[in-house]
C-alpha cells in the first residue's frame, strides 16, 4: 500500500485494501450472492448510495429475512470490539498489537472497556479459580452475538501453570472459546492471526 | 556490620530471648530468637536502624516452621535476616505491624500460604487466595498434580 | 448517600492487569482504600519446588512478564549462591546488559501506558514504537520478544550473535534523542501538569515505614538503589548516577523513571565496550551434570549424583525496574528447591495504596496508581 498525500482522491483500488485476505474471502455455502458484501471499504460518500442500491435490489428479489443475516455478519467481522482487560504476560503483547508496528485498529478491532459495547473477549492470560466467576459474568454482561478468543497457553489449556492449586485448566471450561491461539505468549502477528480466523467464523455463521 | 557488633549493640535484656547471632551468606547476620521475645527483638532491631522491613516468609519444615524476617538498614547499607522457629501444632509468632507497619501484607501472605498465625495482626484476611480458602498450599503436605478432568464448554449451534 | 464503597477493577481501564481497588468515597473524596489482590496468584512459589533449578527460569518470565530479565536475573543469583556456583564474568556483564536493556524497556511499557492514564493519546505510540526496537535485540539473542527464558545456573545460555553490539548501540543512538521527544510531549503538556503535579504525595518517610521502595521512594529524594548499595553482578565496576527527585509526587516519579532510562543507556554503552574488549565462555565450566541437562540421569549415575547434592541457602537482591526485588532460595539437596521466596516491590507499593490515595479524588486514582507501575504477574505470584 503506498502513502498518498493528503487533500488528494484516494486510491481507485480504496476498495481492495485488505487483498491480502483473499483466502477469507471464499463464498460460503448457503450465503445469498450479496456483491456489496464483498466490498471490504468504501468512503461514507460512496457507502450509502452503494448500500442502499443494494439492498433495495436484494430485497425485491430474495425478501427481507434472507438478506439479514449476511449482512450482519459482514459489518460484525468487520468491527470486532475486544473487551478491554489485561490478565497476564499474553496482555502485554495485546496491546503492542495496537502500537505502531501492529496497528490492530485497521481490523476494526478497538478495545472497549465495558462489556455491554463489546462483542469479543480476548482472554488473555491465565485464568484463576478466584477471578472465573467475574470472567463468566463480563461474559454474560456482553450482548449477543459474542465470541471468545482463548490467547496463548495459558487460557487455552493451564500452560505452564496446569498443575497450579488455583489455575483454571483452559477457560473453555468457563465459556464456550471460539478461537484458540497457540504461543506463550503469542505474537501480535498471531494475535492478528486469529482475529482474521474468526471473521472467516462468523462469516460462515447461519443461525 | 560484623554479627559480633551487632550481638554487643542489642540491648542484654533481650539475652533471654536470643538463640545467637551468627554470620550469614548474603546477610549482615542472622538472628535467631524464640517467638515469645519476637515483639522486644523487633523493636531493639528497629531502634538500631533497619526501618526497612522487605519481605516475611514462612519455611515449612515438616516437623516444625521457620519465620524469617528481612530487614534493611539505610545507614549501614544491608539487610539483616531474622528468624524465629514455631511448632507446627501451634504455628504462631507476635505480628511485626506495631513495629513495622509494612509488615501487614507480608503476614497475610504467611498466614494464607504457610499457615502462620500472628497474634494480634489488624487484618488477617486472605490475600492471594479467594475468602474460605481452607488450605495452605506452601506447606508440604499440600501436593500438586495434574488438574481433573473438567467439562468444555461449547456453543449449542 | 453521598458515602459508599466503589469497586474498580478487576475490570477496569485504570488496573493495568488483573486487581480490584476498593475505594470508599464521600462525594468524589476518597476517603479509604482496600487494594484486593489474588486474581493471578498462579502459585509460581509452589511450582518452583517441583521443577529443576533451571526451569525455575521459565516461572520468572512470567512473574513479571514487563521485566522477565530481570527476575531471571534475581533467580539465577539466588540460587547460584544456595548451589555454589560461581558464573564467569562476561556472563555477568550479558546478564546486566539484560538487566539494563530490560529497565529501558519496562519503563517504556510504563510510560505508553500511563499517559493513556492522564489522557494523552499519542505518546503511547512513540513508547510502544521504541520498546519494540528493544524486544527484536531481544529476540536477536534470546529468540523471543518477552519469554525469554535466556540464563541459567553457571552462565547465560549463549552468547550474543556477532555485530550484536554494533546493532545495540544503534539503538542506544536512537533512542537518546527520542527521551526529548518524550519530555516534550507530556511536560510540555498543560494536561500533564493538571492532572500529575502535587498528586500521590509520599514523604520519604512514609516511604520507609510503609516499604516503599524503587523509583517511588527515589522520587521522595531517599538515595536507595541496591545497584549502588548492595552492587551486585558487577555494578561496582559501572559509572552511574542514582536518579532522584524530591517532589514525592506523579510528576516526580515520571523525573525519575525518564531519568533511570538515560542512565541505563550510559550504563549500557560501558557494558557493549567490555564486552567487544572481552571475548570469553558465558557458561561456568565446572558444572554439575545434573545441572546442564534439563533432566538428571536416573539410575545408578543420578543416584551416585544425589549423594553429592550440596546444601545451601541462596539469598539476592536487584533494583528491578519496579523497585528492590528479593529472592531467597533454601536448597536442601536435590534437583528441586526446597522452598523459593520472592519479595516483590510491587506488592509492598500497593500495600501502602491508603497513604498516597486517601484525600485525593476519585479522578486522580489513573494517574496515581499508574504512577506506580504496576505489574499484577510479580504482585500475585
Amino acid at each position: 500500500m503506498t502513502a498518498t498525500p493528503a487533500a488528494v482522491a484516494p486510491p481507485k483500488n480504496a476498495s481492495k485494501v485488505e487483498s491480502h485476505r483473499a483466502d477469507a474471502e471464499l463464498p460460503m455455502a448457503g450465503e445469498p450472492a450479496v456483491p456489496f458484501l464483498e466490498i471490504e471499504a468504501l468512503r461514507a460518500r460512496e457507502f450509502i448510495p452503494a448500500a442502499k442500491e443494494a439492498l433495495t435490489d436484494l430485497i425485491a428479489e430474495q425478501g427481507q429475512s434472507k438478506l439479514i443475516r449476511p449482512v450482519f455478519n459482514w459489518a460484525g467481522r468487520n468491527s470486532l470490539f475486544p473487551l478491554h482487560w489485561g490478565l497476564a504476560c499474553c496482555a502485554i503483547e495485546f496491546a503492542a498489537a495496537f502500537g505502531a508496528r501492529w496497528d490492530a485498529e485497521r481490523f476494526g478491532v478497538v478495545p472497549r472497556s465495558s462489556p455491554r459495547q463489546s462483542d469479543l473477549m480476548i482472554v488473555n492470560g491465565t485464568v484463576t479459580w478466584k477471578v472465573a466467576h467475574k470472567l463468566i459474568t463480563l461474559y454474560e454482561q456482553m450482548p449477543e452475538p459474542k465470541w471468545v478468543i482463548a490467547m496463548g497457553n495459558c487460557a487455552t489449556g493451564g500452560g505452564p501453570f496446569r498443575t497450579a492449586y488455583s489455575v483454571v485448566p483452559g477457560v473453555d471450561k468457563l465459556v464456550p472459546v471460539d478461537v484458540y491461539i497457540a504461543g506463550c505468549p503469542p505474537r501480535p502477528e498471531a494475535m492478528l492471526d486469529g482475529i482474521l480466523l474468526l471473521e472467516t467464523l462468523i462469516r460462515e455463521r447461519k443461525e | 556490620m560484623k554479627p559480633e557488633d551487632l550481638a554487643r549493640s542489642l540491648p542484654p535484656v533481650l539475652a533471654p530471648v536470643l538463640l545467637g547471632v551468627e554470620a550469614f551468606p548474603g546477610f549482615a547476620a542472622r538472628v535467631r530468637f524464640r517467638r515469645e521475645g519476637a515483639l522486644d527483638v523487633f523493636r531493639a532491631i528497629h531502634d538500631l536502624g533497619f526501618t526497612h522491613l522487605a519481605m516475611i516468609g514462612g519455611i515449612d519444615w515438616v516437623d516444625h516452621r521457620e519465620v524469617i524476617y528481612t530487614v534493611w538498614s539505610d545507614e549501614a547499607r544491608t539487610y539483616l535476616l531474622l528468624s524465629t522457629d514455631v511448632p507446627a501444632d501451634d504455628p504462631r509468632v507476635e505480628s511485626a505491624v506495631p513495629v513495622w507497619p509494612s509488615a501487614n501484607w507480608h503476614e497475610r501472605e504467611a498466614w494464607e500460604l504457610v499457615g502462620i498465625t500472628f497474634d494480634h495482626h489488624p487484618d488477617l484476611r486472605h490475600l492471594l487466595t479467594p475468602d474460605g480458602y481452607a488450605f495452605h498450599p506452601l506447606l508440604r503436605s499440600f501436593k500438586i498434580h495434574e488438574p481433573e478432568e473438567l467439562e468444555v464448554k461449547t456453543r449449542h449451534v | 448517600m453521598s458515602e459508599m464503597w466503589l469497586n474498580m477493577g478487576p475490570q477496569h481501564p485504570m488496573t493495568h492487569g488483573l486487581w480490584n481497588l476498593r475505594v470508599h468515597i464521600d462525594g468524589e473524596v476518597i476517603r479509604d482504600v482496600d487494594p484486593e489482590m489474588g486474581y493471578l496468584h498462579r502459585g509460581i512459589e509452589k511450582l518452583s519446588e517441583d521443577r529443576h533449578y533451571n526451569e525455575v527460569v521459565t516461572l520468572m518470565d512470567r512473574t513479571c512478564y514487563v521485566a522477565g530479565l530481570a527476575w531471571e536475573h534475581l533467580y539465577i543469583l539466588a540460587s547460584e549462591e544456595a548451589l555454589h556456583i560461581a558464573p564467569p564474568e562476561r556472563a555477568q556483564y550479558l546478564r546486566v546488559l539484560c538487566e539494563e536493556f530490560q529497565r529501558i524497556a519496562s519503563h517504556l511499557m510504563w510510560y505508553a501506558a500511563f499517559v493513556q492514564d492522564i489522557g494523552l493519546m499519542t505518546p503511547f505510540l512513540y513508547g510502544m514504537r521504541d520498546r519494540d526496537l528493544i524486544l527484536d535485540l531481544f529476540q536477536s539473542y534470546t529468540g523471543a520478544r518477552m519469554t525469554y527464558e535466556y540464563m541459567r545456573v553457571g552462565g547465560v545460555r549463549n552468547d550474543v550473535p556477532p555485530g550484536f553490539t554494533d546493532r545495540a548501540r544503534q539503538v542506544l543512538d536512537w533512542l537518546e534523542p527520542r527521551f526529548v521527544e518524550y519530555d516534550q510531549l507530556t511536560l510540555g503538556s498543560d494536561i500533564f501538569h493538571k492532572r500529575c503535579d502535587n498528586l500521590g504525595v509520599l514523604r520519604a518517610n512514609d516511604c520507609v515505614t510503609q516499604g516503599v521502595t524503587g523509583p517511588m521512594l527515589r522520587s521522595a529524594g531517599l538515595k536507595r538503589d541496591l545497584r549502588k548499595d548492595r552492587p551486585y553482578a558487577v555494578y561496582d565496576q559501572l559509572d552511574f548516577e542514582v536518579a532522584l527527585a524530591d517532589t514525592a509526587d506523579v510528576t516526580g516519579r515520571y523525573l525519575v523513571r525518564l531519568e533511570e532510562m538515560r542512565q541505563s543507556v550510559r550504563i549500557l554503552r560501558q557494558v557493549l565496550d567490555w564486552l567487544d574488549r572481552h571475548p570469553g565462555p558465558v557458561m561456568a565450566s565446572q558444572l554439575p551434570r545434573w545441572l546442564g541437562a534439563p533432566y538428571a540421569p536416573v539410575g545408578r549415575e543420578g543416584y551416585l549424583l544425589k549423594r553429592n547434592y550440596p546444601k545451601g541457602v541462596g539469598f539476592s537482591a536487584v533494583e528491578e525496574p519496579h523497585g528492590e526485588a528479593l529472592a531467597y532460595v533454601v536448597n536442601e539437596g536435590g534437583e528441586h528447591p526446597y522452598r523459593v521466596k520472592f519479595r516483590s516491590p510491587v506488592y509492598a507499593n500497593i500495600a501502602a495504596a491508603r497513604h498516597y490515595l486517601v484525600g485525593y479524588r476519585v479522578a486522580d486514582i489513573p494517574p496515581i496508581m499508574g504512577s506506580v507501575d504496576i505489574c499484577v504477574g510479580e504482585v500475585d505470584r
